[in-house]
């Protein structure tokens, strides 16, 4: 199935913002951190350490961290490594919805689907 | 362990800068300068992997934006490279140091002849895509100040193929491998320069996520460093392009020739000496 450069525009900017928000994101949290240990600390040292885990687990540890209102500098530079790690990950699963529902186009949906699979795959390792 | 935050961060400004310049990640500096700062080279290649997401999505979203990128010939070929990266990681994390040092030097090495070899090449379009290639739909256009120009890529097969094997070496060795990949796309896919570079830039994060997830599930990432090296690596490489686009080509392409030299036999050197 061919697709109308308006289409293929719409697709671009998609995929375009998806990477600039998670970068621009990701950068923000970690200078937010930084931030804050400098003003707690005196010093940008940070010295936590991450133990052995997936990206779900990383994520639900700062969910529940965000949820029990337990902010710190650690925190916002976990939310910032997050963030970018997740941002080609969301980056493909918007592209298999676009391709499967906006362009109804099979193979390209497949072929993405296949990746997002992958990748889920890979972010669930331990 | 404790890090000194402004030397890391200048160290990755370095890479970003060097590596922008080159028209590749900083992956391939940020490795050996992380070593020569005492870190280990597992967890270089772990951070590395991490940053190279940063400044291949900084990238990638601007060059997808200005219609350079080619999004069926990436999203075909990420199938390949994700596979080749997660092996890969696998690979390091069970390896002994001494050879990843040995390997990355070797690595460092073949993109030099490859950028030497390739150094006055020119353009031209494939003249009979195949069947393959063209079920896949793999033609674009990219605008140019002449006006737009079309293309057709060709032997989708087997730059799916070798894809795994860039894939491989980028989650081995931590880097965005967009050498190897660009290579593939102009040689065997006879697709033209610019769309090569920036298709391989989408492909980039995606393989690095591949990689990066094996290496945080090794507790190899440690976000200390990681703070310090993202931020600066995207100054770097922000500013590197910046002042790309000021300089001839060819002048980029020999400052970057002996900076792949030199740290290609230091990283054999320090190999063979048994560096851990």
């Amino acid at each position: 199935m061919k697709i109308s450069r308006r289409d293929s525009g719409r697709m671009e900017a998609l995929i375009g913002s998806i990477l600039a928000v998670g970068v621009v994101g990701s950068v923000l949290f970690l200078a937010a951190g930084l931030f804050w240990q400098r003003r707690a600390t005196g010093a940008i040292h940070l010295n936590h350490a991450l133990r052995g885990t997936n990206l779900f687990g990383f994520w639900s540890g700062c969910a529940q961290a965000v949820a029990g209102g337990r902010w710190s500098p650690e925190l916002l530079v976990n939310l910032g490594i997050g963030v970018l790690l997740l941002t080609p990950y969301v980056r493909v699963a918007a592209s298999a919805v676009y391709f499967a529902f906006f362009e109804r186009n099979a193979k390209y949906a497949g072929f993405t689907a296949f990746v997002l699979g992958v990748l889920t795959y890979s972010l669930f390792l331990r | 362990m404790g890090h000194s935050f402004g030397l890391f961060f200048a160290v990755s400004c370095v890479a970003g800068f060097v590596g922008a310049m080159a028209g590749m990640g900083g992956g391939i500096v940020l490795i050996p300068a992380l070593t020569w700062l005492h870190v280990g080279i597992k967890q270089a290649i772990a951070i590395s992997m991490v940053s190279v997401i940063a400044t291949s999505s900084g990238s990638a979203a601007a060059y997808v934006r200005d219609r350079l990128t080619n999004l069926k010939v990436g999203m075909f070929l990420e199938m390949f490279t994700i596979l080749g990266a997660l092996a890969g990681a696998r690979v390091t994390v069970a390896a002994n140091p001494r050879w990843l040092f040995l390997l990355f030097g070797l690595v460092l090495l073949a993109s030099w002849a490859t950028l030497f070899a390739r150094r006055d090449e020119i353009w031209r379009p494939a003249a009979h895509p195949d069947n393959l290639s063209r079920w896949l739909e793999l033609e674009g256009s990219y605008p140019e100040k002449s006006g737009d120009v079309s293309y057709q890529a060709t032997r989708a097969g087997w730059g799916g193929a070798l894809m795994f094997g860039a894939g491989l070496v980028a989650g081995l060795l931590g880097i965005g491998a967009g050498a190897l990949k660009v290579l593939i796309h102009d040689l065997v896919m006879g697709l033209p320069p610019k769309v090569s570079t920036t298709t391989s830039n989408l492909i980039i994060g995606v393989t690095a996520l591949a990689g990066a997830s094996v290496y945080l599930s090794q507790g190899l990432v440690d976000p200390g460093l990681a703070a310090a090296v993202i931020p600066g690596i995207l100054a770097g490489a922000f500013s590197g392009t910046r002042v790309l686009v000021r300089l001839a080509n060819r002048s980029v392409r020999r400052f970057f020739l002996v900076v792949l030299a030199v740290l290609g036999v230091e990283m054999i050197v320090r190999g063979l000496r048994g560096a851990g």
